[in-house]
């Protein structure tokens, strides 16, 4: 009985995560870009994230947090590992280079050049500041469900977002 | 009890990610605009310059990985015995032994294969119904006298009900790009692949090697990693040959004054099964590789021997690796 019970509820939680995977590879695949700043190897963790996730359901608390909250700490999760497999390996990331499809390469070198500018002012910020600004702009969570995956208050993202942006307004200001 | 500055900016900022521009915003709040106009252009232009929109075959493939790896589970769920028969012995104990075994090899074969392309790779062979071919787009592999890569695999993924990684050895693992610019390409793998729409490309560059044709010195060429990605669907069917043509393209960003940096990146647009090329260094076609079906694989007849050794392929100089990047 109790077993015939737990195997409804992960069929029930597999059958939620299912439902997320439209609505969230995609601002997944952003927040890790931001992180790699490499365009296949972000598609290719998202992917990575929601089959983690299916691998570990059964750990995954309902009351908890809410389990899109619970796919952003695991996308972290899983670029903290890619950084470390790669130090491992002694891979250099490359900084301001994209993979892009675009035959322009006047505006692949331009678009290149500020994302280097903004890369260089957002490394600037804290690193919770910098996660923040991640999981908000990029993640598009709320501030509740960034905090969720933060473990703060919502008052406190709210605060540290103001702050992260202002920061950011007089660094890019300074560079132009 | 008034909003709070911080609430004001939360609240734009969620606006702006549903869509709606800065201007509506300030208009909701004219006696903050002044303050909140050039934060809101902050959060715009970091996120203009982060834009970037997965491919909708990346997502697919991502989704196929998904659902093959819930059905997987949910076989193995159905394959499980109940728990009490397994203690109190109702089931033979080599029957509970053969469980386990057939549940590590489900996962083993059955999923670790989705994930990753690892273990062996096939081996090309004299004829087949697939080649693989590098190529070069010219951008600034002018500035180069010689740009040796060395190609350790070449992986494919096979977008079937199960969804893998087929693996590829390279026959010819050393090219240098400043031979194959334009519509030359060189064939790196020809043998027979599993039939079926392929989605996604990989190579994995061990070691890159430029020498400047100004200075004579060799140069630092970075990768954006030593996979390199591209998404560009193909097909292999029964009867026909498919020569998939992955182009690289060498880029110099940077100015005189900080320094010029060399970047070596997959050409999306000049790659696929779709592509013309004139075959270099390869036997038994007169050099000539060209092609014309648009928009579907190709077909030529095959052709013994074609292309498979390179008797004066570019040798990579072992101690000439410059790229930090690549050594594993």
């Amino acid at each position: 009985m109790r077993r015939e019970q737990s195997t409804s509820e992960r069929r029930a939680k597999e059958a939620t995560l299912a439902a997320l995977y439209d609505e969230y590879y995609e601002r997944i695949a952003r927040y890790i870009y931001v992180r790699l700043r490499n365009q296949a190897e972000a598609e290719d963790l998202a992917g990575e994230v929601f089959l983690k996730a299916l691998e570990s359901l059964d750990s995954y608390k309902e009351r908890g947090i809410p389990m899109q909250a619970w796919l952003f700490k695991i996308a972290h999760n899983m670029v903290v590992d890619h950084f470390r497999k790669m130090a491992k390996r002694k891979t250099v990331p490359i900084d301001a280079v994209q993979i892009m499809a675009e035959s322009d390469l006047q505006a692949t070198v331009e678009a290149n050049i500020e994302l280097a500018r903004v890369t260089k002012a957002v490394e600037q910020l804290t690193p919770v500041q910098r996660r923040v600004i991640e999981l908000r702009f990029f993640g598009e969570l709320t501030s509740e469900e960034a905090g969720q995956v933060l473990n703060k208050r919502a008052g406190a993202v709210r605060e540290l977002q103001s702050a992260a942006i202002k920061r950011l307004r007089k660094l890019l200001h300074e560079e132009s | 009890m008034s909003k709070s500055f911080d609430d004001i900016l939360d609240e734009c900022v969620n606006r702006i990610n549903r869509g709606e521009s800065i201007e509506d915003c300030l208009g909701s709040y004219p006696e903050h605009s002044e303050q909140l106009q050039p934060l809101l252009s902050a959060m715009f232009d970091i996120q203009r310059a982060y834009k970037f929109t997965p491919s909708s075959e990346a997502k697919w493939a991502a989704r196929q990985r998904f659902n093959a790896a819930r059905e997987q589970l949910e076989r193995r769920r159905e394959a499980k015995p109940p728990l009490l028969p397994r203690i109190f012995g109702r089931a033979p104990a080599w029957a509970a032994v053969t469980a386990v075994l057939l549940i590590f090899l489900i996962s083993y074969f059955g999923i670790i294969p989705l994930l990753s392309p690892e273990g062996p790779g096939l081996q090309p062979s004299a004829t087949g119904n697939f080649a693989f071919l590098i190529s070069d787009e010219v951008n600034a592999i002018g500035d180069f006298d010689s740009l040796n890569i060395s190609i350790s695999s070449i992986s494919l993924y096979l977008s079937d009900e199960s969804g893998r990684w087929i693996k590829l050895d390279p026959e010819v693992q050393a090219v240098d790009l400043t031979l194959l610019q334009g519509d030359r390409a060189q064939e790196i793998w020809r043998g027979n692949v599993p039939e079926g729409n392929y989605t996604k490309v990989f190579i994995q560059v061990s070691s890159v090697s430029g020498i400047l044709k100004e200075t004579g010195a060799s140069v630092d060429v970075k990768l954006p990693g030593d996979k390199l990605h591209i998404s560009k669907p193909f097909e292999v069917t029964s009867g026909s040959e498919t020569n998939f043509v992955y182009d690289l393209t060498v880029v110099a960003a940077g100015s005189t004054q900080s320094g010029i940096k060399y970047i070596l990146k997959p050409q999306v647009g000049q790659s696929g099964a779709d592509q013309r090329f004139e075959l270099i260094n390869g036997k038994g076609s007169n050099g000539s590789g060209k092609n014309h079906g648009p928009k579907r694989p190709r077909v030529t007849p095959s052709a013994p021997g074609f292309g498979i050794h390179i008797p004066d392929a570019p040798k990579i100089q072992e101690s000439g690796v410059v790229s930090s990047a690549m050594a594993n």
